[in-house]
């Protein structure tokens, strides 16, 4: 088949009409924009590719759909992983694949049947496409418009301080100004829940979240909680770069994230959590920790127990009473790269696990150990009650 | 009403393009003294041993271009091995292949019923249409009365040694072999199957090329080119492009290379010493051997360069047609439009753009 440039585009077109399709109704049942935005970088590729390289093959035999195929493929999933689109690789693998076989059929057997003159006419679809073009225009309008429309609503927090506990139960931005301050807390219940740069002041949690999906917490301070400066539970969230501050005392922790296994995993990133009983705990969940400050706890600086998976990468734990970094109760943990320091012994304990661990793999947990850094510590690294420690 | 003159190849194809578009087999003439289609070029087929189809997937008859003979020899045989070809660019259809689709086409599009035993060797421009000699007149005319016979040298004419590659025939033990194409390359791999001692006689080394003209003049940028040449120009093109050219690949070539190594194979400027020689110098050319449409460029005063009927990109003859009839031309003597206007795929493109034009005009 020989194309001219017009006839590529509105092949193309036509081959990326049912993947738009199909995106549009995938979206909305994943709750995820990553179907459209991956369909739409396969687009973007597709024809930068039509006007910058095919177009220079006088030729293209069919067998050329493979390479070509396979190049369109590196292309598109380099430009999803530059946009952020955060589509998983193999249900996104399998939507360009899909995508792909649809659009040989249509160019090899569909529209060649349907349009008599499709080879002689090297893939333009004459009158039908111009007709093509308006709809690909339409789609593309739509798909952006919906998007626009279906985004949260913004919600400015002045200067000033705003009596708590504030309440979110539906989707929203909440964004507040330089020294925005919530006093008595934040409870979030609802799903798309952006909160961004306030500071919140005492509260029985500083920010709770409880049954909500997809919540960010992004640049956030937190100070002088009854009891945890964020507490989750059945929920999943991303918290970057938040400061809290936590009395001490019995049952008060930095960051609590609970009982969320099931959920899709949550983030804890940047944060400089001071104080507490522990600095951030995990229950029963799925989380990565990473890239944060924990300093002056009492019990265990970072600890993720009671069957739960992720990772403890990139933190720098300071001054903890007891232990470090704790992996309990049949959980399983990455703990690599990470920097721990002045860790002492509980000296008003007995329990002979508290004497001063870094890193502790307990009542068979699994750690798998990459390269951290221990200072002053009296125990580097210890194992307890049937926890493993395997090389990463 | 419809009328086509010519039953061969180029005809089928327009009729069968014409069918496919909702036509009735009563507003279709197919004009030719036999109603086989394949009348004519089954023998010269079967005379030049010729197994495989010289196209790629799209040289058939049907209208659409998919599904094509890749696809139905794939069902037949139920093996994906034509289809993976196909896609390769590497198959090529058998004879058999061909002339079974082709079968089977004539009985779905009912040719038999529009088919009319009739030589027509004039056509009159007539007002709303054309009157075909005495078979009244039509609205849209198509003319594909196909190649005007088999060429042959002049001091070969009267030789009694002599015979026409597609002609039937055997091989004697020395045979000499006139021309360099595609007839002629397989001649040679014939004659020397059959054990004969093989002199080439040729004018010119033929160019090795996949089809039969180049392939970007297949492609709708190539032949925008083409189209817009002008009239000396084109026809030196299409002169160029008549010169001697087969496929590439080494089952053209071993036979050659290993029966020079035998002393079996030469190239020779005569045929003097053979006992027998064949001539696969191809058809006669131009529009001037075809009393039909050498009738008709005399009669209407048409514009004509070389050997060629000045068409248009449509293959139409635009002088004679208007606004209520359609006159174009098909087959070889459409290649001032199409330059592999003799091919199927050639065919098929005069055959939808006849049907395109036919069908603005205001009385359908």
């Amino acid at each position: 088949m020989s194309y001219t440039l017009r006839g590529r585009f509105e092949s193309r077109l036509a081959a990326s009409v049912l993947p738009f399709l199909v995106a549009l109704v995938l979206s909305p049942l994943v709750r995820e924009w990553w179907p459209l935005e991956l369909v739409g970088c396969m687009l973007i590729v597709g024809l930068v590719l039509d006007l910058v390289v095919y177009d220079r093959l006088d030729y293209q035999p069919g067998w050329a759909a493979l390479p070509l195929g396979l190049l369109e493929l590196g292309l598109t999933m380099t430009l999803a992983r530059l946009l952020s689109v955060g589509a998983p690789p193999w249900p996104a693998l399998a939507i360009f694949a899909g995508s792909w076989v649809v659009a040989q059929l249509l160019t090899h057997a569909v529209l060649p049947s349907r349009r008599l003159t499709y080879a002689e006419e090297s893939g333009e679809l004459g009158r039908g496409g111009f007709a093509l073009a308006a709809v690909g225009a339409a789609v593309a309008l739509g798909t952006l418009g919906a998007a626009w429309s279906m985004q949260p609503p913004t919600y400015r927090l002045a200067r000033g301080v705003h009596e708590g506990p504030l309440e979110l139960v539906t989707a929203q931005r909440l964004v507040g100004d330089p020294g925005a301050i919530v006093k008595g807390g934040i409870v979030i219940t609802g799903d798309d829940v952006e909160v961004r740069d306030v500071t919140v002041r005492g509260g029985e949690h500083g920010i709770e979240v409880d049954g909500a999906d997809a919540v960010v917490l992004d640049g956030v301070k937190v100070e002088g909680a009854k009891l945890d400066g964020i507490n989750v539970r059945r929920s999943s969230v991303e918290i970057r770069d938040c400061e809290i501050r936590s009395r001490s005392g019995a049952y008060i922790q930095g960051i609590d994230i609970s009982f969320g296994f099931d959920l899709a995993p949550s983030l804890v990133e940047g944060c400089s959590v001071t104080g507490g009983l522990e600095g951030i705990v995990v229950h029963f969940a799925r989380v990565k920790v990473r890239d944060n400050r924990v300093s002056r706890t009492e019990l265990r600086a970072i600890t993720m127990t009671e069957m739960s998976d992720g990772s403890v990468e990139q933190n720098d734990v300071d001054d903890a009473k007891g232990v470090g970094i704790f992996c309990g109760d049949y959980s399983r943990c990455v703990v690599d790269e990470n920097v721990v320091s002045n860790v002492s012994a509980d000296a008003g304990s007995d329990d002979r696990t508290r004497q001063g661990v870094a890193i502790q793999s307990h009542f068979w947990a699994k750690i798998m150990l990459g390269q951290n850094r221990v200072h002053s510590s009296p125990q580097a690294v210890g194992a307890a009650l049937g926890g493993t420690i395997e090389g990463k | 009403m419809y009328a086509i003159v010519g039953g061969g190849l180029a005809g089928f194809t327009t009729y069968v393009t014409l069918r496919h578009a909702g036509l009735e087999p009563a507003e279709i003439v197919v004009f030719d003294d036999d109603p086989n289609p394949v009348a004519r070029w089954r023998p010269r087929a079967e005379a030049i041993r010729q197994t495989e189809m010289r196209s790629e997937s799209d040289g058939h008859c049907s209208a659409r271009s998919f599904p094509g003979l890749a696809v139905r020899e794939a069902r037949r045989r139920r093996t994906i091995a034509p289809l993976v070809r196909s896609v390769c660019d590497r198959y090529r259809p058998s004879v058999a292949e061909f002339l079974d689709h082709v079968e089977e086409l004539r009985q779905q599009t009912s040719w038999d019923a529009s088919f009319r035993q009739a030589t027509i060797s004039r056509v009159a421009a007539v007002p709303g249409g054309f009157e075909l000699e005495g078979q009244g007149v039509f609205q849209h005319v198509v003319l594909a009365t196909g190649h005007p016979g088999l060429r042959r040298p002049a001091r070969l004419l009267d030789n009694r040694r002599a015979v026409h590659a597609y002609e039937p025939h055997d091989y004697a033990d020395t045979v000499a072999i006139v021309g360099a194409g595609m007839a002629a390359a397989t001649e040679w791999r014939n004659a020397l199957a059959s054990g004969a001692t093989v002199v080439s006689v040729r004018r010119r080394e033929p160019r090795r090329r996949p089809l039969n003209v180049d392939r970007e003049l297949l492609t709708k940028r190539g032949l925008r080119s083409f189209q817009k040449t002008d009239p000396a120009w084109r026809a030196e093109l299409l002169t160029r492009f008549a010169e001697p050219s087969y496929p590439p690949g080494r089952a053209w070539d071993e036979p050659i290379e290993r029966a020079t190594a035998e002393g079996r194979f030469r190239v020779a400027g005569d045929w003097d010493d053979a006992e027998q020689v064949i001539c696969a110098t191809g058809f006669g050319r131009g529009y001037r051997e075809d009393p039909l449409l050498r009738a008709l460029a005399g009669d209407h005063g048409l514009d004509t360069v070389d050997g060629w009927i000045v068409l248009e990109p449509d293959a139409a003859v635009g002088g004679l047609c208007d606004a209520t009839r359609t006159l174009a031309i098909a087959g070889v003597a459409a290649q001032w439009a199409y330059p592999a206007a003799d091919t199927l795929v050639g065919m098929k493109y005069v055959a939808r753009r006849f049907l395109d034009r036919s069908r603005r005009c205001r009385t359908r």
